[in-house]
């Protein structure tokens, strides 16, 4: 009896083994199955000191507990470069902001995850304005790589006051614009008609100039147009405002953000493209009533055009919390959450059907302008050089056409040839 | 017998031969240890990328393309602007910084009441962040409302105000003057170190043979400084060559490519163009005409014995 | 000979009028943040140059350290400025002591080697510091920056050490041995004293560029526990909003600790140190 135990002993033993390890893994599994799920998400924001983006995930965070979300603040300035030295360390975040300058340019490294079958699964995507899908994609066709979350579209700031002293109509025609800006262009008051912008950033509203004027980007196909006749025409109607008539200051090859809206707030230009970001600080500064906004003038006033730009939101190919990374993407994009950020200090248009139709956006005349403008504006094309025109490219070209140094064909050739590459 | 003093001279410079290599290995190694395990791999890495094509977030598209990226380098027009401005950036930035801070140094070996405290001010335009710098001068400079403009209007040298940093001959020397101001407490804290070297007895014997300030200065300061000034220039040309936080921020290069250098040339080219291989052959070549240039210099030091052995 | 008294008022001038100049122009730029950092909003874009606000508030500061994470900006500054400049000085001050001190081979090409590194721009050599900062585990804590940055500070700070090194004659070196010193003794009772001038200049540099330093503190950290001052400024300035108000403010308090270290460390530039030393 007692050595038939004992030979049991160690069938006796492996059992109480693999016994142990089913329980230890059981346990564990459910252990995991409890720790939150890390997701980073990196984002810019306007104003780091506003606490509304950590208010909303903490409110995730609350509301999701399988989740945790863990974010870091990027300046705009330097998140393109860091985005692009973590990825290529194998060490980038999970999800983030990202703003459709350099969709073509991620998606042709493969760095971004294609989400159709995440937002098959969402139940908001119905209430996403249904041509904003499309500042996601590639190709029309094809899959959505970014969820829209906040655009905007350029519009003309003008001074109401100067322009009733004047006697002046707000402009509504390229014909009108110039008009008016040679009216109030006076250096020697230091004042001038336009802001143009020459400078970091200047690319958005030379584009909505561009297509204003009637030229495009790219045609229907995708082929890049932008050096054709009509850009030509559009691009020289630009300089000229500078070179020929004079009517911005002699900084504007150089001027950035901060010197375009300095100089409107300061009274020494009359008109400056921009949007809706920055209508809290216009106003706050010279006051509500000496501020107008309207639509960018059109070349042709049947056709009306002006420039969108999409800020959304993107989950990276390397991450190993996809389904996790989309939830907080995607929640962002709800009615509560799109809300909250649009109506905030730095908010932009949302995107949602349900938020654009309340009172605060349809009666605030920058949000409805804006809005307006979305019927009909054209954004950057999702080619990969887009993110280089973006960021050096345009500028070099446009500073060097202002001068004098290349002609207006010349520009465009450079800027076709970058967007092509 | 031989005097103690030799014998123990001897005794020291025997065993300096002796351990040949192991002192100097345990007192440099610290330093090598940092310098070849952290920086050498980057070298190396960008010396690598240089030979190649690449996509960076796609390494199964790099190709290697041995000389093509810097046969492609000669053929850039960019790269002849973005020389010439990078050697006027250097030579024009350290030549004013220097003699900035040469008369700073000079004042404040002077004794004066208060002198703790003007030495701890002037420090300040060394101890601002840099992005501070190129915003402060930036606004001083704007062509609406700048001070700059407004004094020198005031003052009646100018007649309207100018656009300093859109204007192609005067935006990368607008920068220069932001970068000759931060620079200046550099060689001023430099060379106030070294005029500290000088026995007081030197001034005084010139003092006494009926020399002025102004000749003490020529024969006695200058020569004796010299040595510090040629390394702290030396060491100062190099670091200006790469610095351009201030050119990013206050121009981006512009007008046009009339501000841009080299190292800023690199940047766009790898971080905007998304052209690692292309960057790195900039930098690269920038790095063989510096060394080139260090080379030289170091061999006239070595032929005027600056660097005492 | 002139009288005494105008020969004091004249020797003052020719010190004043020099310094007046000198400290006018270095100041200015600052003087214009700390005006700027006091204009209330409404102010600071005005059509004519304003010099002095007419309302002039300190809410900037107040919203600074209040409302942003400015102080952890500055301890995380500090922690790393301090220690940088203690291993890169302790590293550099060995290295220099050897390459003034010691003969031996290859003196001339390792010293010149110390500069190879320099002659890179950071931006390139960014990446792989990212890797190797990753591997080593250290990416988002202090001693990710202290290390980029003493890589930086070593070879500068080597070189300029070496330099005052061999300003002091080896006399003394040989004097102190036949006195019985040993090499440390030496370095520390006869080196070191006479070279403070430099240690401390040596010091001044890797605190400032430790303190001031952007592109690696903006890549290796991610958050409040190693963000640095430099990025943290580089935050208030927003896509379309930018915080005049704490940029300035913040401008302004960044460069105080810097000069308040220099107002210590100035006490070792002082004439008279070599006086004597070889007669003695």
């Amino acid at each position: 009896m007692m050595t038939r135990l004992r030979r049991l002993q160690p069938l006796l033993v492996c059992v109480l083994a693999v016994g142990l390890v089913l329980l230890v893994g059981s346990a564990m599994e459910s252990l995991r199955a409890q720790a939150p799920t890390v997701v980073r998400y990196w984002l810019w924001l306007d104003d780091p000191t506003e606490p509304m983006f950590d208010q909303l995930v903490k409110e995730f965070n609350a509301t999701h507990p399988t989740i945790r979300v863990e974010y870091q603040f990027v300046p705009l300035s330097e998140y393109h470069d860091k985005l692009v030295t973590a990825l290529a360390a194998g060490s980038g975040p999970d999800a983030g902001r990202f703003k459709d300058w350099w969709l073509g340019e991620f998606v042709k490294l493969n760095a971004l995850e294609p989400l159709p079958t995440h937002i098959a699964k969402w139940p908001g995507r119905a209430d996403v304005i249904d041509n904003l899908w499309n500042t996601g994609k590639i190709t029309e066709a094809g899959p959505v790589y970014m969820m829209p979350h906040q655009f905007i579209t350029f519009y003309l700031y003008y001074r109401k006051d100067w322009f009733a002293e004047a006697g002046l109509r707000p402009p509504a025609t390229f014909d009108d614009f110039l008009a008016a800006a040679k009216k109030l262009t006076d250096p020697a008051k230091n004042q001038y008609g336009f802001g143009l912008r020459g400078g970091a950033g200047g690319q958005d509203q030379w584009l909505a100039f561009m297509v204003a004027g009637g030229a495009r980007l790219v045609d229907a196909q995708g082929k890049v147009i932008v050096n054709n006749a009509e850009g030509v025409k559009a691009n020289q109607w630009y300089i000229d405002l500078f070179r020929v008539h004079k009517v911005a200051p002699g900084s504007a090859p150089t001027d950035a953000y901060a010197q375009v809206l300095g100089a409107f707030q300061s009274g020494n230009t009359a008109m400056f493209a921009h949007h809706v970001g920055s209508s809290v600080l216009v106003t706050q500064k010279l006051g509500a009533a000496n501020v107008g906004v309207v639509p960018i003038p059109a070349a042709d006033p049947k056709k009306p055009a002006t420039m969108a730009t999409m800020a959304g939101n993107v989950v990276f190919a390397g991450s190993k919390q996809k389904e996790a990374a989309f939830t907080f993407v995607s929640w962002l994009s709800e009615t509560a959450p799109m809300d909250k950020w649009s109506g905030s200090r730095q908010g932009q248009l949302p995107v949602l059907k349900s938020v654009a139709k309340l009172s605060r956006y349809t009666e605030n005349i920058f949000f409805k302008v804006s809005l307006d403008g979305a019927n009909y504006a054209v954004a950057w094309p999702p080619l990969p050089g887009v993110g280089y025109v973006s960021a050096q490219g345009w500028q070099a070209n446009m500073q060097r056409a202002l001068l004098g140094q290349i002609s207006s064909k010349d520009m465009l050739d450079e800027i076709a040839k970058a967007l092509q590459r | 017998m031989r005097s103690p003093k030799r014998s123990s001279a001897e005794a020291s410079a025997k065993s300096g031969r002796g351990r040949g290599w192991l002192l100097p290995l345990f007192l440099l190694s610290p330093a090598l240890v940092l310098l070849l395990g952290i920086v050498a791999y980057p070298i190396v890495r960008a010396v690598w990328l240089s030979f190649h094509r690449l996509e960076i977030l796609r390494p199964d598209l790099t190709e290697y393309v041995g000389l093509d990226n810097y046969r492609g380098l000669l053929q850039d027009p960019v790269i002849r602007i973005a020389l010439q401005n990078s050697i006027l950036w250097v030579v024009g930035v350290v030549l004013f910084q220097f003699l900035g801070g040469l008369v700073g140094a000079v004042i404040l070996n002077r004794r004066f009441p208060g002198r703790a405290i003007v030495r701890g001010l002037a420090l300040i335009p060394w101890a601002t962040p840099s992005v501070l710098v190129a915003l402060m001068w930036t606004w001083m400079l704007d062509g609406n409302y700048g001070l700059v403009n407004d004094l020198l209007v005031k003052a009646g040298i100018l007649s309207r105000f100018q656009p300093w940093l859109a204007q192609p001959w005067s935006a990368l020397p607008a920068v220069m003057l932001a970068d000759v101001w931060q620079g200046i407490p550099f060689f001023a804290v430099m060379l106030l170190a070294a005029l500290q070297a000088i026995p007081e007895e030197l001034f005084e014997a010139a003092r006494i043979d009926g020399a002025s300030a102004w000749r003490v200065f020529l024969h006695v300061t200058l020569p004796l400084l010299l040595p510090t000034i040629l390394i702290t220039t030396m060491l100062r040309m190099i670091w200006t060559a790469n610095y351009m936080d201030l050119i990013m921020i206050m121009t981006g290069g512009g007008p046009g490519y009339s501000s841009l250098t080299l190292p800023l040339h690199a940047y766009y080219t790898a971080y905007k163009r998304l052209d690692f291989g292309y960057g790195s052959t900039i930098a690269i070549v920038q790095v063989l005409i510096l060394a080139a240039a260090i080379v030289a210099y170091l061999r006239q030091l070595r032929k005027n014995e600056v660097m005492v052995q | 000979m002139k009288p005494y008294s105008l020969h004091r008022s004249w020797a003052a001038l020719k010190l004043w009028i020099p310094l007046g100049a000198w400290l006018t122009f270095v100041l200015a730029p600052y003087a214009w943040m700390f005006i700027t950092s006091v204009k209330p909003p409404a102010e600071l874009y005005t059509k004519t140059v304003r010099y002095w606000p007419s309302h002039p508030t300190f809410e900037g500061y107040r919203l600074l350290m209040e409302t942003t994470p400015f102080l952890t900006y500055m301890r995380n500054s500090g922690i790393v400025a301090v220690s940088t400049c203690v291993i890169a000085l302790a590293v550099a001050m060995a290295a220099a002591y050897c390459f003034s001190r010691i003969p031996f081979r290859g003196k001339g090409i390792l010293l010149f080697g110390f500069l190879v590194t320099q002659l890179f721009p950071s931006v390139l050599l960014v990446l792989p510091l990212f890797l190797i900062m990753r591997s080593l585990g250290i990416l988002n804590t202090p001693p990710a920056l202290i290390l980029a940055h003493s890589t930086f500070a070593v070879p500068f700070s080597t070189w300029m050490l070496t330099g005052f090194f061999n300003a002091i004659p080896r006399d003394l070196d040989e004097a102190a041995t036949i006195d019985g010193c040993n090499r440390l003794q030496t370095f520390r009772y006869v080196l070191l004293p006479l070279s403070a001038p430099g240690v401390a200049a040596a010091l001044t540099y890797i605190f400032i560029y430790s303190w001031n330093e952007f592109i690696y503190a903006l890549t290796f950290t991610a958050d409040l526990r190693a963000r640095t001052l430099p990025v943290g400024l580089q935050t208030f300035m927003g896509e379309f909003i930018i915080r005049w108000d704490l940029l300035t403010a913040g401008g302004v308090i960044t460069a105080l600790p810097i000069v308040f270290f220099f107002m210590l460390v100035q006490r070792q530039l002082i004439a008279g140190l070599t006086a004597g030393a070889v007669k003695g």
